[in-house]
């Protein structure tokens, strides 16, 4: 992960790349401008309104109900959890200031901040705390639900600002999945006695503790939030305003931003990398994580359920044809990096490199179909595919199936809406190969186990697609989730990575990276996360 | 014809109650029997068994289809059309926001492209094979074969980035909070891009029905006599030929207020337009059936009717066209 780029100048002099002298010089000449240079390194200021683009509508905004990424990037800032995440994804205070573990690890005691309100006054309390995750988290967040639902045992309160999780027996990930976008604390005040809390009034008017308190919502044009004064976080937010713009075709919302209508956009595609770059007066940043899905890995599954991809041979072919470099630069123009197995390298707590590499190389791919009996016919096809995948991949469609056509594999691309390609891969399973974006959360019991444990092959969205069935992995995810041991946790996940890149059930292509633009005037963005207007500030307020 | 106008209006009414009920119908199975689930866009990327099967049940959707079609039909009868899935809201509600921005864009729109078409129509019919006529020919014809996607991507690329004289999206400035007069004047400035954009198609159609029409009309026995008996140009071509001339265009605009809510989702898109035709894009997409049969039932409601008020308003122009 890329934080946030200080001066554009310095950043762009510091990466290198054919550009740097002239930035360097340009550096020189800056500094040998009295004029300019006295301005230096522009300090925070308070003050000023940011626009922000987003691609689709909230609706609502209750980030305790949904797991939408539009929803939490406007809901988050108007909220907090427990615990936050840093550029590192690791655990930090939020509305708990401090914690414990039992030395079981199955007790969690958070100790909460007493300075908290709500947006209309109201203490902040632990009762709010067990009333958001018993009575809406545990119900209607659909990966908290999952997560957490079988190994909570109970939530106690035995005061105002202590809350007291137990699990049923040791769980190691807790502190990653309790951040504003997995685990939102919502009032209990204003929710209790409402009997359906996704069809709420009070979703349309969020009350919050968060650094923006809301203020109008246009239903399908903008949002607007203004600065929380009596936010608990000692001067934040700096800015004053925080306006929502819903702009859903990306090319009217990088207009909008040269145009400055905009001064920051969530939805940049790759395909927008070069304009973006060709326009001096705008930043870009990349995020591995994002309120929709952090540490995504584009993973493609072999149905293992169909013949010849039973075969290690056959996979393995497969995976040398690739050639993801060109995926890289191709596709994801350069937002990204080659994945190597199962766990993100942006997870650097649990990724491991000690893993069997599969580089492109068509020859060796040829080598092992004729191993396996797969031998061209007179058309020179040795097997043909079918590669059923949401509209999104039309570009990876065409590239698989151009690579995998020079090794004599036939591609059947079949390109659907979301919807569809999820009921054909995941409930028809009517697929030899599919292609889906895992997120994988900021600990692998988040993401990353879903895709591999038997347990979880199942007709929904985002499960075991591969239907990989392996005793000693599901068996080594059983073990690291249990283990608090931060070695020991590594060491399981480093022996899964091991096994599953020497299976090969899937193939995993690009650790993608979320892209966002801004103007230059704004500063100190938490890219990564919910929260990432928290800290934001810009040039252009009052001084 | 007045008399009978009545009992006509009311024959037509009842009509529609059936044909309203078939397209509801259809629509029900149809967006019901194509693949996709709306429960994977309230899991997100998430969720397990226990999960998907509360969330069926709280929406219902664990019933046979034929019940949910049922249960579906007796709420819209006592008024209660359900909640939307995306929004959690009545799909009264939702709709009802996007209703306005739509109306002001679509019907802004259709004035406009009338009233300039049909002034187009008549100054190229009373001048044939003239420059002017023949320029405005060629113009049409590549107005009505530019896709709105292109065109409206073209119009903010000049006149929002390059020359700045209006914004490239949405219907508000986001930065200001404009009262009264000055927020009609910005609501008008966002109004104009994707207003020109949907008026090109549309008013291309207009000028070619008009001149067309109204050059057959000139070439009539009636208008002879009315030159004959000496009356000006304009009285000739306005009162006496323009009348009988707008008969297809009456049709030609009728059918368009019919789709008047969902017509612009490519320009809404473009542009950001805050209407119900990008909101019937997001149900699709979100499988959101509750809201999508809002739509479905509205859409249904203004075509039928539309035609219902094209055929009087055919009879108010021609008083040959008699009901019965």
């Amino acid at each position: 992960m890329i934080p946030q780029q200080p001066s554009s100048f310095l950043a762009r002099a510091l990466r290198g790349g054919p550009g740097r002298l002239l930035w360097l010089t340009l550096m020189l000449i800056i500094a040998m401008t009295p004029m300019v240079a006295a301005q230096g390194t522009p300090e925070p200021r308070d003050g000023g309104t940011l626009v922000v683009s987003i691609a689709s509508d909230p609706g609502h905004f209750n980030p305790a109900i949904t797991t939408g990424f539009t929803q939490h990037v406007v809901a988050d800032s108007m909220f907090n959890g427990l615990v936050g995440l840093d550029a590192n994804l690791q655990p930090v205070p939020d509305l708990a200031e401090s914690w414990e573990i039992s030395d079981d690890g199955r007790v969690y005691t958070f100790y909460l901040r007493p300075d908290v309100a709500w947006h209309d006054g109201m203490p902040f309390t632990s009762a709010d705390v067990k009333f958001s995750f018993e009575e809406v988290l545990l119900k209607y967040h659909s990966r908290t639900a999952a997560g957490l639902g079988a190994v909570l045992e109970s939530i106690e309160t035995p005061d105002d600002l202590t809350v007291v999780m137990t699990f049923t027996g040791p769980y190691a990930p807790l502190l990653r999945r309790l951040d504003v976008t997995e685990a939102p604390i919502i009032p209990k005040h204003i929710y209790e006695g409402i009997e359906d809390p996704t069809t709420a009034e009070a979703n349309l008017k969020p009350v919050g503790t968060g650094p923006f308190k809301f203020v109008a919502y246009a239903q399908g044009d903008q949002v607007t939030l203004e600065a929380n004064e009596d936010y608990f976080k000692e001067g934040l937010p700096r800015l004053d305003r925080v306006v929502f713009r819903v702009i859903p075709e990306a090319n009217s919302a990088l207009q909008a931003l040269q145009s400055g209508e905009v001064d920051y956009a969530w939805n940049v595609t790759p395909a927008q990398i070069q304009l973006l770059q060709a326009s001096p007066d705008l930043e870009t940043a990349t995020a591995s994580a994002s309120p929709g899905g952090a540490l995504c890995i584009n993973t493609m599954a072999f149905n293992l359920e169909n013949e010849p991809l039973d075969q290690l041979e056959v996979r393995q072919a497969i995976y040398h044809a690739l050639d993801r470099e060109r995926m890289l630069e191709q596709i994801q123009f350069g937002a990204g990096k080659i994945a190597t197995g199962p766990i993100s390298s942006a997870m650097s707590d649990f990724y491991s490199a000690d893993v069997t590499a599969y580089p492109y190389d068509p020859e060796r791919a040829m080598e092992l179909l004729d191993d396996a009996g797969l031998t061209p016919d007179e058309n020179g096809v040795r097997l043909t595919l079918v590669f059923p995948h949401p509209n999104t991949f039309d570009r990876y469609g065409e590239l698989i199936r151009e690579q995998l056509g020079a090794v004599g594999i036939a591609v059947e691309d079949v390109s659907l809406d979301f919807n569809a390609a999820t009921d054909r891969v995941f409930l028809d399973r009517d697929f030899d190969l599919a292609i889906v974006s895992y997120c994988n959360g900021a600990d692998p019991e988040i993401g990353v186990r879903r895709v591999y444990d038997s347990r979880n092959i199942r007709p929904i969205p985002f499960s075991n697609a591969a239907a990989y069935s392996n005793p000693e992995v599901d068996a080594l995810f059983d073990e690291a989730a249990t283990t608090l041991n931060a070695d020991e946790r590594a060491a399981h996940y480093a022996e899964i990575q091991r096994i599953l890149t020497a299976d090969v059930p899937y193939m995993w292509l690009i650790e993608t990276e979320g892209i966002r633009a801004f103007r230059p005037e704004f500063h100190d963005f938490k890219h990564w996360s919910g929260h990432f207007a928290e800290t934001a500030w810009t040039e252009n307020a009052a001084e | 014809m007045a008399a009978h106008l009545p009992r006509y209006l009311l024959r037509r009414v009842l009509q529609a109650v059936p044909l309203l009920l078939g397209v509801l119908v259809v629509n029900f199975f149809l967006i019901h029997l194509a693949p996709g689930d709306p429960i994977y866009l309230l899991a997100g990327d998430g969720g397990d068994e226990p999960y998907f099967a509360a969330m069926r049940q709280k929406y219902g959707l664990d019933k046979p289809l034929p019940v949910q079609l049922g249960l579906y039909l007796l709420g819209v009868v006592q008024g209660e059309f359900g909640y939307s899935f995306a929004y959690a809201r009545p799909v009264f509600e939702v709709i009802a926001a996007r209703l306005p921005p739509t109306l002001l864009l679509m019907g802004v729109s259709i004035v406009l492209s009338t009233v300039v078409g049909v002034w187009l129509g008549v100054v190229c019919a009373r001048r044939p094979n003239s420059p002017v006529e023949r320029s405005v020919l060629v113009a049409t014809l590549l107005g009505y074969g530019c896709p709105a996607f292109w065109l409206g991507q073209l119009l903010v690329l000049l006149f929002a980035v390059r020359l700045g004289w209006f914004p490239v999206q949405g219907m508000v400035n986001a930065r200001a909070d404009y009262e009264g007069l000055a927020r009609l004047s910005d609501i008008a400035r966002h109004l104009a891009l994707p207003v020109a954009t949907l008026s090109v198609l549309h008013l291309a159609l207009v000028t070619r029905l008009t001149r067309t029409g109204l050059r057959e009309e000139l070439g009539k026995d009636y208008v002879r006599t009315a030159r004959a008996k000496g009356l000006p140009t304009p009285s000739v071509v306005n009162r006496h030929a323009l009348r009988n001339a707008l008969l297809p265009v009456v049709t030609v605009v009728g059918a368009d207020i019919g789709t008047l809510f969902t017509g612009a989702v490519l320009t809404e898109i473009v542009f950001a337009w805050p209407g119900l035709g990008r909101l019937l894009y997001d149900a699709t997409l979100s499988r959101d059936y509750p809201l999508l049969m809002g739509i479905f039932l509205l859409v249904g409601t203004s075509v039928i009717l539309t035609n219902i008020v094209t055929d009087v308003a055919y009879a108010v122009l021609d008083p040959r066209v008699r009901y019965t």
